[in-house]
């Protein structure tokens, strides 16, 4: 059941950063032409070979090389197998979590999947709560928070990923997966005791019918095309044999393949009539019923909660059990917009689990009341919070303009008061734990560190940009095509008050280097819509992690669809390209455009003798970060980590750089012991 | 007063000073009154009572009010900002400048930052969190982020207060003006303003604060203050009408228009004041009710954007129900202000009426 698609990670992402349903601008998207529908359209005509001749040519090229096939269940319980037992269940019930100490016990006694089937409450159910109504039921569409839970409960899926981020294809849905030596094409042999909620089989037919879907230009899909437009063309050979042909052999090729999976007898004939997939009354009523590939599928949906039930027939064929029975016969997804309500409702045992904001974690629940029902874990966690600089403004097209605000801010007051000093500071695009990170591991580059707040070398980088205090106002200004502008900018954010304190924050350090800031909250559609179009002149937001570093193309690349900022650099940009490549086609160091910029070498610090060498794929994403601490088109703040309250019943609760359920097995490790 | 009284036997003291007089014998509306005084004395002095910048300085030759910059930031000498001293005027003062002196606030805290370690004889920081209970230096506590609370409630007076005089004082000049002229005039005009006045009442105000805010790119507390004061004057002139109807059909009137006084003499000379008695009722409530939307704007976290408003205040108890400080302050404050508008016009409503003449309030 790890259904959760690669492709979509960049969508969650920006869902973290603004929190709200995209709805309204997938709606301005679907294109009001009245030409005919036709599948499939942007792609490029393609005859695929037949099975035969590609097999052919394939063996002539090297051959297959077999692709992991797992259960991600299997592979947590190996994990959990080696690490040592820290605690008790009981002791760990008995624990209050105020140390690292303590938090390792918690995880390791409460974080363990069941030994045997007998220790687990089949017939629980578990509450959750999510902030928004769910306004859409189809994986193609999913764009709020709600909308990604419910469509990985009740989505069907090839591949997976485990919380090391190492992609693999599901033994829940697939036999074998291949790809070819040259990394042109991935094979994958389909499971067939497969099943849609209405019975019919799920096969090969559906991830080709899929695939066309959200290549065709009508369909308003914006999520998921960014990854599938490297992919050449998908293929079912039979209801089995699925293969992907690729345009390149790219390492991304793995999550490229990963997409949302809709049921081709459901919606091939109804779409060329409705390409919107919403409009028309049978997609409204297959909205209200969808048919769905998933283990849970929505029984119950209002303003009030969405109700999820165990499916039979996705662990069930022929009246045996072919896979692993989900831990829960009801999820229950119940709306609570505020956090406090939220809280109150987990210490009630309304629900069962909550991520918990630091002031709950620090103040909130180190009671009784809290510990009478509930308990708590933390986690690290690779979302990260920044100011971000629209470099298509006066004010921020200078990168020492935006070197100065990183260095007025005060990082330690919002570590230490505004974030009661659980999170860690957050120094460029890629966490300092992962293998990307400049001078870790093999990759090139010195590790950056955090920023502590420096006025006076704020107000030198304004000065030498240009920025003065040329009429004694006490704010500086400065001739921008002959005409005086004073330093005076505003920040949009998200209306909520730990984000805006942090913009109050920094307009009341910018107040001491001469500069204005103004903060305007935003309602959350509002700041999407504002951000998407670039109408801001800065912004407060933040990102998730995605599970490859390529996915950060979108944010840093030129003209890239979130580059909100409108960052653009040539060195950047090539080297998301070369990080792309297999190793062996990657270009030597010299033949990079960075190489011939001697500046960018000495602040990477790269060997000149590596010139004839190639980069590794760390290599790449570390001279990205590195180029993207030296333009500082964000000022990255700080990385928010995973706080999460539990209710005592439940158990196998594991953390992951994408929180507690963006991988696998994620949400499906999640069980009720027997009530004894 | 009596010596006064037979002076002038035969003239009467006025409609004015007899609703005095019969005011000022109702104890409770009496009481109200002195406390909205109280809270505007509080509100022009917040300032010398709680803040972090000095009353008055002598700085590098020039006497400077920094603490102005409360009411209005551009009030504070930009040399202090070219200085890097606004935030810590008690040490900057001195290093920067060895023979300054300055008075200082009765209360040394901020309504706007948290007050940091060593800013003031050398004392510790305000707490943050759960840990600012209401203390001798934080006499009412302090807020998640460990801004002292008993400053933003001094601050905020400002706020409560001003919002309930501009909005309203906006809303009683379009509701008399539109009022008057639809009573006076009567006919087409009366039916034209009579519509106006349904079809504002249509408007939904809150839903109307929400757009501008989102429209205007720098919204102040005046923009709201604009807003409530601009669809709120529906109520007044109603009532502004109902009296012209009724006033310009007495004799006076009729006597005045004899003398050919023209309309503008015979609508503001001769009926307006005639008409004020139930209008000021009405407008004595406005101002509680544009606190308490003000302050409900700020509780729900929309609207509100001054950091020292009351009801923004509560808001971050709703986030932080541990912290009952942040309740219980901010709520007595409103219920007390609303509580005494409400009061007073109800004591001037007692004391205006003719029909309760001879009650013995």
């Amino acid at each position: 059941m790890n259904m959760r698609s690669g492709t979509m990670l960049l969508w969650i992402l920006l869902v973290i950063s603004v929190g709200c349903s995209q709805q309204a601008n997938n709606l301005a998207d679907i294109s009001e032409s009245d030409e005919a529908f036709v599948l499939g359209d942007l792609l490029e005509p393609f005859n695929p070979p037949s099975l035969e001749s590609l097999e052919q040519s394939v063996n002539a090229g090297g051959g297959w090389i077999d692709r992991p096939v797992l259960d991600s269940l299997v592979l947590l319980r190996e994990r959990q197998a080696k690490e040592p037992i820290l605690a008790t269940v009981n002791q760990a019930l008995d624990l209050r979590n105020n140390s690292d100490e303590e938090n390792a016990k918690i995880l390791s006694a409460l974080g363990r999947l069941p030994e045997n089937d007998a220790e687990v409450n089949y017939a629980a159910q578990i509450t959750r709560a999510t902030p928004q109504a769910l306004n859409n039921q189809n994986p193609l569409l999913a764009s709020s928070m709600t909308e990604f839970e419910v469509s990985s409960l009740t989505g069907f899926g090839l591949f997976g990923f485990d919380w090391n981020f190492t992609p693999f294809a599901s033994q829940d849905s697939v036999k074998s997966w291949q790809t070819s030596k040259d990394g042109l094409y991935d094979k994958v042999i389909m499971r067939s005791d497969l099943l849609w909620s209405d019975g019919t089989p799920i096969t090969a037919h559906d991830i080709e019918f899929s695939f066309k879907v959200i290549m065709s230009s009508q369909v308003p899909i914006r999520a998921q095309r960014t990854g599938t437009e490297a992919i050449k063309y998908v293929k079912a050979y039979d209801d089995q044999t699925l293969v992907y042909f690729h345009n390149e052999p790219l390492e991304t090729n793995v999550w490229n393949i990963n997409f949302s999976i809709i049921p081709k007898h459901i919606y091939e004939k109804s779409l060329a009539d409705d390409p919107s997939l919403v409009d028309s009354d049978y997609h409204v009523q297959m909205e209200e019923n969808p048919v769905t590939g998933g283990g849970y599928e929505v029984v119950k949906r209002d303003q009030r909660e969405v109700v999820l039930r165990r499916r039979e027939s996705s662990f069930m064929f022929a009246g045996k059990q072919v896979r692993e029975k989900p831990f829960f016969e009801t999820v229950r997804l119940r709306i609570i917009p505020v956090s406090s309500v939220r809280l109150l409702s987990l210490e009630a045992g309304d629900i069962d689990e909550m991520n918990l904001e630091p002031q709950q974690w620090s103040d909130q629940t180190n009671g009784d009341d809290f510990y009478r029902r509930c308990t708590k874990a933390r986690g690290l966690e690779w979302t990260s919070f920044s100011f971000q600089w629209n470099a298509n403004t006066p004010f921020f097209s200078d990168p020492k303009v935006r070197q100065a605000m990183t260095w007025a801010f005060d990082h330690q007051e919002m570590l230490g008061v505004h974030r009661k000093g659980l999170d860690q500071p957050c120094t460029g695009t890629y966490h300092p734990t992962s293998r990307w990170y400049p001078g870790s591991g093999n990759a090139v580059g010195v590790k950056i560190e955090p920023v502590k707040q420096n006025l006076e070398k704020a107000k030198q980088l304004l000065d030498e940009a240009g920025w003065m205090d040329t009429d004694g106002d006490g704010y500086r200004d400065k001739d921008i095509n002959g005409k005086k502008r004073k330093f005076e900018f505003t920040i949009i954010v998200r209306n909520a008050k730990e984000r805006i304190d942090l913009c109050e924050l920094l307009a009341q350090n910018l107040r001491l280097v001469g500069v204005a800031c103004n903060v305007k909250p935003l309602e959350s559609a509002t700041l999407q819509d504002k951000l998407f179009n670039k109408q801001f002149t800065a912004a407060f937001g933040g990102w998730g992690t995605g599970a490859d570093p390529d996915t950060s193309e979108n944010i840093w690349g030129s003209g890239q669809q979130r580059n909100f900022v409108d960052y653009k650099n040539p060195f950047v940009d090539e080297l998301f390209e070369e990080g792309r490549k297999l190793s062996e086609d990657r270009k030597p160091w010299k033949d990079l455009k960075i190489w011939k910029n001697s500046d960018v070498i000495a602040f990477l610090q790269i060997d000149p003798d590596m010139a004839e060498k190639k980069p590794s794929r760390e290599d790449c994403y570390a001279a990205i970060h590195a180029l993207l601490w030296r333009d500082q088109p964000y000022t990255w703040l700080f990385y928010r980590n995973a706080y999460h309250g539990f209710n005592k019943r439940l158990r196998g609760y594991n953390f992951s750089p994408r929180g507690i359920f963006g991988y696998g097995p994620g949400f499906s490790s999640l069980w009720m012991p027997q009530e004894s | 007063m009596s010596q006064d009284a037979e002076n002038h036997a035969t003239q009467s003291i006025g409609f004015w000073a007899e609703a005095w007089v019969r005011f000022r014998r109702q104890r409770l509306a009496m009481a109200a009154l002195v406390f909205v005084g109280l809270l505007a004395m509080i509100a022009v002095f917040s300032p010398v009572i709680v803040g972090t910048k000095p009353i008055i300085c002598h700085y590098k030759g020039g006497y400077y009010f920094p603490a102005a910059g409360y009411f209005y930031e551009q009030w504070e000498n930009p040399i202090f900002i070219t200085d890097g001293v606004i935030y810590s005027y008690p040490q900057k003062l001195k290093q920067n400048d060895s023979e300054s002196w300055a008075i200082w606030p009765i209360i040394y805290q901020d309504p706007l930052r948290r007050v940091r370690d060593g800013e003031w004889n050398e004392g510790s920081g305000n707490p943050i969190g759960s840990a600012g209970t209401p203390s001798r230096r934080n006499l009412f506590g302090t807020n998640d982020l460990g801004e002292d609370v008993f400053a933003k409630m001094i601050h905020g007076t400002r706020i409560a207060l001003l919002i309930g005089f501009v909005s309203t004082g906006i809303a009683t000049v379009i509701g008399i003006f539109v009022g008057a002229s639809a009573g006076f005039f009567g006919g087409k005009i009366d039916w034209a303003l009579s519509r106006a006045i349904e079809i504002m009442m249509c408007i939904p105000t809150l839903i109307l604060i929400l757009a501008l805010i989102s429209i205007i790119d720098k919204p102040t507390i005046w923009h709201l203050m604009v807003v409530i004061g601009v669809f709120g004057w529906t109520g007044i002139a109603r009532l502004t009408r109902a009296e012209f109807l009724k006033l310009k059909q007495l004799e006076y009137v009729t006597a005045a228009k004899a003398l050919g006084f023209r309309w503008p003499r015979l609508m503001f000379r001769h009926i307006l004041p005639n008409s004020l008695a139930p209008v000021i009722v009405p407008i004595t409530f406005g101002i509680a009710a544009a606190i308490l939307l003000e302050s409900t704007l700020g509780f729900l976290g929309i609207g509100a954007p001054d950091k020292t408003s009351w009801g923004r205040l509560l808001n971050e108890g709703k986030e932080n129900l541990q912290m009952w400080w942040l309740i219980v302050f901010p709520g007595a404050a409103i219920f007390l202000t609303v509580l005494a508008y409400n009061l007073i016009g109800e004591g001037i409503q007692q004391a205006t009426d003719p029909t309760l003449k001879s009650s013995k309030h």
